[in-house]
């Protein structure tokens, strides 16, 4: 009886055994005997560090490519066998970037694609679209050019254009890993409504998003082209650490009312005694002083108003702000990549050069990492690559190469690094070949733009450790972000800006009013949200950003 | 944002009378309308094509800014032929003022000309080119010819020129900064130091266009075979009127030896 059931009911879709290898004869394996199911109406993480094999599982979950051993079914069918039609109308597949995903100018004729492969009759195209800009709260947007999208917007469109398929599963690769935390919250809010609609949802992350985990019914985490683990929610995060994988800080302390029989958050409001922190005052000299500087585009809109700010030598400044607040465009003057049209910047004192030979001094001196530096790789081996930036200074012989020594020993990379190609590592690997490419002209001032943006937990900790580790030599660190928890966890200080002004510029504890006051709270780091929350039943609760100095105080 | 000064007939919507043109009715117009360009030999002819011009851009509603900057590569190239022409008519007759005047004629010739040209894509939709183009390349499927994959290929290189400029930009930013000289010394020397943006550029397009393949895929496209469209293309009377005045137009430009 219960066997004919299952007979007539079989999960909607079934991984069995499946194993995969990019090269001939079982090399590079990239997946290893994987089988589990996902049932209708399910919301499945898998989750797993770069490099473990699930974006790969994602390719042929969708069909999209064949495994090399076992086989993976839908409703019961194998793909292989499936008409493509019936495949495409039942999974739909969302990726990393939007622009890829994209294939109109115009919204509404990028979401009709599918529906338009599908054969179906104008009338029923154009009701599929409204239907699915509806679903991802797009409908505003419905005359749209796809270029006059943000970020996040463009890819709430993809999804759209995947939904118009009328699909009953969304395999999501990474879908938010390139957009800011709002874009990414109503991505989120998006996928929960879906979900409640009966919708199967297989998710493909590096890392649980805290807004997501009561969505989720089942998670699991793959390794090395394995399934390491699999289970519930709750179990996963009794077992995040020893996985490899970090608890979020709200979920530390939720726990830590449970065992304590304390209500979450309110009852936390009279437990927190603040430790008073140790200020060090120091003296400083400006390694950069700006003076109203401004700069546009073009008559209309000013990309950088009024700009005051400076940049203490030695120090680690964070500069924050939202896309399109002036942060990229504030950096790229640094060193003399945008001309100064208006106000001054004094470089160690001295004017900063604009044009000739001085300018390549500057470039030298002033190190700049762009987002996703790896991008700019060009050279065959990690040596020439290292060797570009010091050529260009005019280093040569040993002098050239211990700087390629110091560039790749900075980014912790072994010498074996040296002969092989920029091309054949790891995205993470990628990551620290570039900014080493920058740092082996042995800058004073280093520059980097998003440098975690789409890293994993490890990789992400690496690179913060470089960072710190060159403030120490005495180098001056400059990062550009969006990402609250870095700045206000690394950075010496912060320099605020918003509409292409600065709102203030000071250490993370002085400013971090104007910060949550320029900043939306699905931005903040999750303490700092729950003593916000904390405050107003309580207003003299501190407002603390870090988990440890949180938990120092509830002792 | 960094500021892109190269879109290239990057389509603006406008939802003007001239966007709302039938693709096919568009593209055969313009073909028919740079003909008559192309051969003008008289002042009243180019001031002719000019007001035409004129009037096909305020009817599209697009700012001239826009068509100046997209016709812009192209002045680069006509300030280059009034230099050329000007040195060639010294060197052969001497007379200054004279080259100087046939030069610019002729320079002002190729910048209306492109003009006309980028009017196409700035009026139309990539998707909508295509498929003008797809329903004009159908008869060649007989001799195995691809239509609806090459007409497709054409729409995807339109829509993703303006991404790859930008990226272009950022590379040229990025290298700069680690102290590329890609504005000094001969040609050679240029070329060479243009390496290190041209191979990462290389890179990105094959990536982006793996993974464009792989999304169009999971949504259901393989090749053209019983595609329908949400708008399908509709020859209505004004696309008729449209072509038959641009050829009688240019008839009688003809007739009139202008």
């Amino acid at each position: 009886m219960l066997k004919e059931k299952s007979r007539n009911n079989p999960p909607l879709i079934e991984v069995c055994s499946v194993s995969f290898s990019y090269g001939k004869n079982n090399t590079g394996r990239a997946l290893n005997r994987v089988s589990f199911f996902v049932t209708r109406g399910e919301r499945v993480a898998i989750l797993g560090h770069n490099g473990s094999g699930k974006s790969t599982l994602a390719k042929i979950m969708g069909g999209i490519i064949d495994p090399s051993e076992g086989y993976c079914m839908v409703n019961g069918k194998k793909i292989q066998e499936m008409d493509f039609r019936e495949l495409r109308g039942t999974i739909g597949m969302l990726f990393q970037d939007p622009e890829n995903q994209i294939v109109a100018a115009m919204l509404e004729d990028d979401v009709a694609f599918a529906p338009e492969n599908q054969g179906l009759t104008p009338d029923e195209i154009q009701l599929r679209v409204d239907m699915a800009l509806s679903q991802t709260d797009m409908l505003k947007k419905k005359d749209s050019a796809v270029s006059a999208l943000s970020g996040g917007e463009k890819q709430r469109a993809a999804l759209a254009g995947v939904l118009a398929a009328n699909v009953e599963c969304l395999i999501l690769d990474e879908p938010t890993a390139m957009l800011d935390p709002s874009g990414r919250r109503k991505i989120e809010k998006v996928l929960r409504l879906l979900h409640a609609e009966g919708m199967t949802i297989i998710q493909i992350t590096h890392q649980l998003e805290s807004e997501s985990f009561s969505d989720i019914q089942k998670v699991i985490v793959l390794s090395k082209g394995g399934v390491k683990w699999k289970g519930t929610v709750n179990e996963f995060w009794d077992n995040a650490e020893i996985l490899g994988f970090s608890v979020p800080d709200s979920l530390k302390i939720q726990r830590y009312c449970d065992v304590k029989g304390i209500i979450f958050p309110e009852g936390l409001a009279n437990l927190v005694h603040r430790q008073q922190k140790e200020e060090s005052s120091s003296t400083y000299h400006d390694k950069f002083l700006v003076d109203g500087l401004s700069f546009r585009y073009d008559e209309k809109s000013y990309a950088l108003r009024d700009i005051h700010a400076d940049i203490h030598a030695g120090e680690w400044l964070s500069i924050i702000g939202r896309s399109g607040s002036g942060k990229s465009t504030l950096v790229q003057h640094l060193n003399a990549l945008y001309k100064i049209q208006e106000g001054k910047i004094y470089f160690d004192g001295l004017p900063l050069p604009q044009k000739g030979a001085e300018v390549h001094t500057l470039r030298q001196r002033t190190g700049l990492v762009f987002q996703n530096p790896e991008d700019q790789l060009f050279s065959a081996t990690v040596k020439e690559e290292l060797e570009f930036a010091p050529k260009n200074a005019g280093f040569k012989g040993d002098e050239l190469d211990s700087a390629v020594i110091y560039g790749l020993e900075c980014a912790g990379l072994s010498r074996d690094f040296l002969m092989r190609s920029p091309l054949a590592l790891s995205g993470g690997e990628r990551r620290l070949v570039a900014i080493a490419s920058v740092l082996s002209a042995k800058p004073e001032v280093i520059v980097l733009d998003e440098p975690l943006a789409g890293l994993d937990a490890s990789y992400q900790r690496k690179i913060l450790g470089m960072l710190a580790r060159l403030r120490d030599e005495g180098r001056t660190v400059v990062t550009v972000t969006h990402d609250l928890d870095m700045a206000l966890h690394c950075s010496d200080r912060i320099l605020l800006l918003r509409d292409s002004r600065v709102i203030n510029e000071g250490k993370p504890d002085e400013i971090i009013r104007d910060i949550m006051d320029a900043t939306k709270p699905e931005a903040w780091p999750e303490v700092l949200r729950i003593s916000d929350e904390i405050r107003k039943v309580n207003p003299d609760f501190p407002l603390i950003y870090d988990y440890e100095e949180f938990s120092r105080c509830l002792q | 944002m960094p500021a892109m000064n190269m879109n290239l007939g990057q389509y603006v919507p406008t939802g003007s009378i001239i966007h709302r043109l039938d693709p096919r009715a568009k593209l055969f117009s313009m073909l028919i309308l740079i003909s008559a360009v192309f051969p003008s030999k008289t002042y009243t002819g180019v001031v002719i094509c000019f007001g035409v011009l004129m009037m096909i851009v305020s009817l599209s509603k697009i700012s001239w800014r826009s068509v100046i900057r997209s016709a812009k590569p192209v002045l680069f190239l006509a300030v280059f032929t009034m230099i050329f022409h000007v040195a060639a008519g010294i060197f052969r007759d001497g007379d200054i003022l004279q080259s100087v005047i046939s030069g610019a004629f002729m320079a002002v010739r190729l910048v209306i000309l492109m003009m006309f040209a980028v009017m196409l894509p700035l009026t139309t939709s990539p998707l909508e080119l295509a498929d003008g183009l797809d329903a004009i390349f159908r008869p060649l499927e007989r001799f195995r010819f691809p239509a609806n994959e090459v007409s497709m290929m054409i729409a995807m290189a339109l829509r993703f020129i303006p991404l790859l400029m930008e990226e272009t930009d950022k590379i040229m930013r990025a290298q700069l900064s680690r102290g590329a000289r890609l504005d000094q010394g001969n040609i050679f020397q240029r070329v060479k130091a243009f390496m290190p943006v041209l191979i990462p550029l290389i890179v990105i397009i094959f990536r982006r266009a793996d993974e464009i393949a792989v999304a169009m895929e999971a949504r259901g496209y393989d090749g053209g075979k019983g595609r329908t469209r949400r708008k399908p293309l509709a020859w209505r009377l004004r696309d008729s009127l449209v072509v038959l005045m641009s050829v009688t137009g240019v008839g009688i430009f003809f007739a009139l030896g202008l």
